[in-house]
């Protein structure tokens, strides 16, 4: 086992190294510049722009900036944001925990409210509870995320007042409240951008779980965990539901890059200070390093949730292991 | 009866499968024949007078703020959704399907080498990609993002492939073919690609639903297929500035995204089934 | 000769220059922002954001009066200068007001003054407005609250360049740090400023918070503290506006959004002249281009009013030429060439571009076609390129539009790659900036402009002594620079503002929208509703 694990992990890190790699060719090699100040926003002159860009290093040719990026990479270092003047660690270790904690709820949400209704529809098989859930989860399935989420904040923000519609805390008593106050002021401002991507992906699992049980509930053991009189709530939850937790670790782990792409467009919609926002503002300003971060993190991120399928896979099917 | 018929036969008694499928082939339809059928999705005929029209005859979904018809840019809207969503697809398949059967069929250094390789590009993060290379490529024609969508997704499909490759090549109808001398594209031709075929369509029909999504959501941050062309998500984004005083824009290409993908999942359900009975239990 | 100043008690509103009377202070601000700041230390921020904070957290030694007029010294009202005078044409000395003091406690002195100018013109530091300090010699520091400013030649504005392009930087807390790190440094993300607001946090990506110095030596602010918020979408930050959770907002870019704003019952549209014109730039190094009666068929086609109407509704104006309606040569009267489709037609038959099959011009087989390069992340240009197309199609001339990404079209227009670019620039309040984009050699004039006319009536307008006796000699430039059409002027967008009604007292400077905040209000009986703690537990 602590082979494969082994083995898993040096993909991970050429995986996250072949990232870093593409990623930085790419926004080097991209036309356009960073955004150092522009004549059309700021009084800046081009002049003072090319300086800025010999300051970064960046008239210098490619292979000697990649080799330069790959030593201070090697030594820790991610370098500095153009546009933010800071370093970019400083900048992921601010919008990461952020990112974590959205697609962390949203994660577990999805999960736990796709085993239920998945739960729900294999109990109640072929009855007209599961066609209603099976139809409303292929609709929401099939709905744009960055569209639930405007009718999300247009609903429940703008129209009912219940929910803030943007940012992550209370302009200005976010701070003068207690512990409890404060956490529950974050509760409040994640609930929509955290549904938005969870309820998309609560249908996927949802769709998995019930074709899973159905299949389970069809299987030997369950057929005598029934004919041994045991209720059928019994037998979903100690028999069937057991069986479904591999795959849904493995189910968690290949999601990542899901939520991953998903938090792009709902941390924008959202005023969510996460990665996702850090990632597209520092797309279009072409801030070579941040992006060059964020993909590493990214990178990181998604290999850990793969490494993390491939060992529930293993563990649960140990033929796996052998082949893997 | 071939298993082929035993599915076609099992797909067309699954009524919301085919109600699928008679959506998606409307769709294709309508996205033919809107050239012939609406005006030019590009054409502005009143600037000044003509912005945000409500529905009307003239125009049956009304007018966007350029004053260009609704109804003509949802249709070819749709043409760039499908043209990307399966071919993209298509094409992720069959270089799935293409590595998959080579590390299947070849030795033992080529698998290891191929499956490695896939190991690594499975946890590319594949949205911050594509950002990263749309977000650079001025007018990427829409070939570009069907070729770096399918380039960015064909790595699961491979692993599926391998895998039924490998579990039939011992099988003993192979193993007979293999005894006799049957040339070795013969066997692949004629044994293993029909029993692959069934796993990558399934593979293939549900990828199209989730390749429009991804598409949208590209051109709604302004990105991939670029305006004026009209496509789903940057009609979205046009429309969203307008939501509240001329809801139209935003929701018929809303809603032809959000049907079409639908029509695609339930499609691919039935195939799903179809191919496979136990699941459709 | 004395021209200063009087007393800081007499000043009146903008941004520094004054606080209010204590009565019914108190009360937070939340202003909604589409974009974080970057850094909080006024050499380096160039985000709109980071100006608009760093902005009340440090002071300049004069500011500008509501008037914005450069020119004379009674444009000037005192801040950390109590007073100046101007010892002969090349000098300004300016005398420190004594109550100043940084918020650690240490007075304001002439060595700070002295250190900022360094500072600011230092190339390791690189900051974006050096340029306009070019003309200053060296700042020395005479006393400790007294210090001179030493020009290299004299010249109207003298006064407008000492003051409006620096804020006073604290000496003792920087002068330890190398130029080159400063924009890094901690303090540039906590600074400690002489304004009338402190720093108290920033959250990156989400909000900064800045709050009343009640000790100010100009008299305590009116709002106890300002929040901004970051929403990166616009109709995200419109929402937050609309749904209470925002008092503020800068300015509203977009049509769609205004009339949201305008249909709610709880915020209103505060308008204000803009700093902005946007226009067509040609390339005159190339051929159509390089000809006048070409350029002035082209400008003489476009009909600007229907463009405007069309694009933003009632909130644009028709551009009056290079100058954007917050400077105070801007005027409806300046002399433009007119909406005349049968005397454009009638130039370009005279230069031999005669229609051919199609209608569309041509000159010994040449077809009269340009690309016209417009930024995708400006839905207004690319709605208003999409009309121009129309009107010069019917002239005859074929316009391929090319929407380009923002920082390509930077990067093409800066280096001459192209045929025509829609472009929008942002002035400051000296007609002065007018050199900037138009006189030849410099950076930012794309097109490469360069005509010996216009370059006499600027320097004209530059040598003039008072406002009046300037404000004729601008716009003479200004018609000529119409006449010679190296662009089309289009239009300039109408800064609107939202604001919450239960904000009371607002008035809008234009070139710093918040420089008169400390006279704001928050009206009481809605204070304790709309601070609400929007956390209910």
């Amino acid at each position: 086992m602590l082979g494969f694990v082994a083995r898993r992990l040096g993909f991970a890190v050429a995986s996250v190294a072949a990232v870093v790699l593409i990623t930085f060719v790419l926004v080097h090699a991209a036309p356009g510049a960073p955004m150092l100040g522009s004549p059309e926003r700021t009084l800046a002159s081009p002049e003072t722009i090319a300086r800025q860009r010999a300051l970064f290093g960046l008239d210098r040719p490619l292979p000697e900036q990649l080799l330069r990026y790959a030593a201070n990479l090697a030594r820790g270092q991610l370098g500095e944001s153009f546009v933010l003047h800071r370093p970019v660690a400083d900048v992921l270790a601010e919008a990461l925990p952020n990112t974590l904690l959205l697609g962390g709820v949203a994660l577990v949400a999805s999960l736990l409210l796709g085993l239920v209704v998945g739960a729900t529809q294999a109990a109640r098989h072929r009855s007209r509870t599961d066609t209603a859930l099976g139809v409303a989860t292929l609709v929401l399935y099939s709905v744009p995320v960055f569209w639930l989420g405007l009718v999300l904040l247009l609903v429940f923000g703008e129209r009912l007042h219940w929910l803030p519609v943007s940012g992550m805390t209370s302009a200005g008593i976010h701070d003068s409240l207690s512990a409890a106050g404060r956490a529950l002021d974050v509760a409040r401002h994640l609930v929509l951008p955290a549904a938005s991507l969870a309820l998309v992906q609560a249908a996927a699992f949802a769709r998995f779980q019930r074709s899973a049980l159905v299949d389970t509930l069809g299987a030997a053991h369950i057929r005598s965990a029934r004919a041994k009189g045991l209720p059928e709530r019994a037998v979903i939850l100690r028999h069937a539901l057991r069986g479904a937790l591999a795959p849904t670790i493995t189910l968690a782990g290949l999601s990542v890059p899901y939520f991953l792409s998903g938090s792009v467009l709902v941390e924008s919609i959202f005023g969510w200070p996460g990665l996702g926002r850090v990632a597209y503002d520092a797309i279009f300003a072409r801030d070579y390093n941040v992006i060059t971060a964020v993909a590493l993190v990214a990178g990181v991120l998604v290999a850990l949730g793969n490494l993390l399928a491939d060992v529930a896979v293993a563990v649960a099917d140990p033929r796996v292991r052998l082949s893997g | 009866m071939s298993p082929w018929r035993l599915a076609a036969r099992r797909f067309r008694r699954n009524r919301p499968a085919v109600r699928g499928a008679a959506v998606v082939l409307l769709l294709a339809l309508g996205a033919v024949a809107a050239p012939l059928v609406t005006a030019d999705p590009l054409a502005q005929p009143d600037p000044v007078r003509l912005q945000d029209r409500p529905p009307s005859l003239a125009h049956p979904l009304g007018t966007d703020p350029f004053s260009r018809d609704v109804l003509s840019r949802t249709l070819h809207g749709a043409r760039v959704s499908l043209v990307v969503g399966v071919g993209a697809a298509l094409l992720a398949v069959t270089l799935g399907a293409g590595v998959g059967l080579a590390a299947g069929l070849a030795g033992r250094r080529t698998d290891q080498l191929l499956m490695r390789g896939v190991d690594v590009a499975i946890a590319l993060p594949r949205i911050l990609l594509l950002l990263a290379v749309f977000a650079v490529w001025e007018d990427a024609p829409a070939a570009a993002v069907v070729g770096l969508i399918a380039a960015t997704g064909w790595f699961q499909t491979s692993r599926i492939v391998r895998a039924a490759v490998l579990s039939l090549r011992e099988a003993d109808f192979v193993v007979a073919a293999r005894a006799i001398g049957a040339p070795a594209a013969g066997i692949v031709r004629r044994h293993l690609l029909p029993h692959v075929a069934a796993p990558v369509i399934v593979s293939a029909s549900l990828d199209v639903g989730n390749i429009i999504l991804l598409e949208a959501g590209l051109s709604y941050l302004g990105l991939g297929v670029r305006p004026p062309t009209p496509t789903w998500g940057n009609m979205i984004m046009d429309g969203k500035d307008v939501l509240l005083s001329a809801p139209w824009v935003a929701l018929a290409p809303g809603l032809a995204l959000v049907a079409t993908v639908v029509a695609f999942n339930l499609a691919a359900d039935g195939l799903r089934d179809a191919f496979d009975p136990r699941t459709a239990a | 000769m004395r021209i200063g100043a009087l007393l800081a008690a007499a000043a009146l509103l903008a941004g520094c220059a004054r606080g209010p009377s204590a009565s019914a202070a108190g009360g937070t601000l939340v202003i909604a922002t589409t974009g974080d700041a970057d850094v909080l230390l006024p050499p380096v921020t160039s985000l709109e954001t980071g100006i608009n904070v760093s902005d009340l957290l440090f002071c300049r030694l004069a500011e500008l009066k509501p008037g914005l007029n450069t020119v004379d010294d009674s444009g000037f009202r005192p801040v950390l200068a109590r007073s100046w005078d101007h010892p002969d044409s090349l000098t300004i000395v300016f005398h420190l007001d004594p109550r100043a003091r940084w918020q650690d406690g240490f007075p304001v002195t002439a060595a700070d003054v002295a250190f900022t100018f360094r500072t600011y013109v230092d190339s390791a530091v690189n900051a974006p407005l050096a340029p306009f300090l070019a003309p200053i010699a060296s700042v020395a520091a005479r006393d400790s609250l007294t210090v001179a400013f030493r020009f290299r030649r004299w010249y109207p504005e003298q006064l407008y360049d000492a003051t409006y392009h620096m804020r006073i930087l604290p000496r003792h807390l920087l002068d330890t740090i190398p130029a080159a790190r400063l924009a890094t440094s901690a303090f540039a993300r906590a600074p400690v400023g002489d304004g009338p607001y402190r720093f108290t946090s920033w959250r990156a990506g989400a909000e900064i918070a800045i709050a009343a110095d009640t000790g100010w030596f100009l008299g305590r602010p009116g709002l106890d503290r300002l929040i901004w918020r970051v929403t990166p979408e616009l109709p995200s930050a419109v929402s937050q506006l609309l749904a209470g959770e925002a008092d503020a907002m800068e300015v509203i870019p977009s049509r769609g959004q205004l009339e949201r704003v305008q249909q709610s019952r709880d915020v209103r549209l505060v308008p204000y002249p803009s700093p902005f014109y946007a226009g067509v730039v040609f390339n005159l190094r190339r051929a159509p281009f390089a000809d006048r009666d070409v350029r002035r068929a082209i400008a003489m086609a476009v009909d600007r009013q229907t463009v405007v109407r069309s694009v933003f509704g009632p909130f644009a104006d028709v551009a009056v030429g290079a100058v954007s309606p917050m400077q105070a040569v801007w005027s409806d009267s300046i002399r433009q060439l007119p909406f005349d489709t049968a005397a454009a037609a009638r130039l370009l038959d005279g230069r031999g571009w005669r229609r051919a099959a199609g209608g569309l011009r041509a000159r010994d087989g040449t077809p009269l076609r340009f690309t016209l390069l417009v930024p995708t992340s400006s839905q207004a240009r690319q709605q208003a390129a999409v009309i121009l197309q129309d009107e010069l199609r019917r002239l005859g001339v074929d316009v391929r539009i090319q929407p380009v990404e923002f920082t390509v079209m930077e990067r093409r227009t800066t280096t001459g790659d192209f045929d025509a670019a829609f472009v929008s620039r942002t002035t400051d309040p000296s007609p002065a900036s007018l050199l900037q984009w138009w006189s030849p050699g410099a950076g930012a004039n794309i097109g490469g402009y360069a005509d010996p006319v216009f370059e006499s009536l600027t320097a004209a307008a530059l040598r003039a002594r008072t406002r009046a006796e300037a404000a004729p000699r601008w716009r003479s430039a200004l018609e000529r620079l119409n006449d010679e059409a190296p662009a089309v002027f289009l239009f300039s967008p109408r800064n609107e503002a939202a604001v919450s009604t239960r904000v009371t007292g607002v008035t809008i400077r234009p070139d710093a929208w918040l420089a008169t905040v400390a006279e704001w209000r928050v009206r009481e009986p809605q204070r304790a509703a709309s601070d609400r703690g929007a956390a209910r537990p």
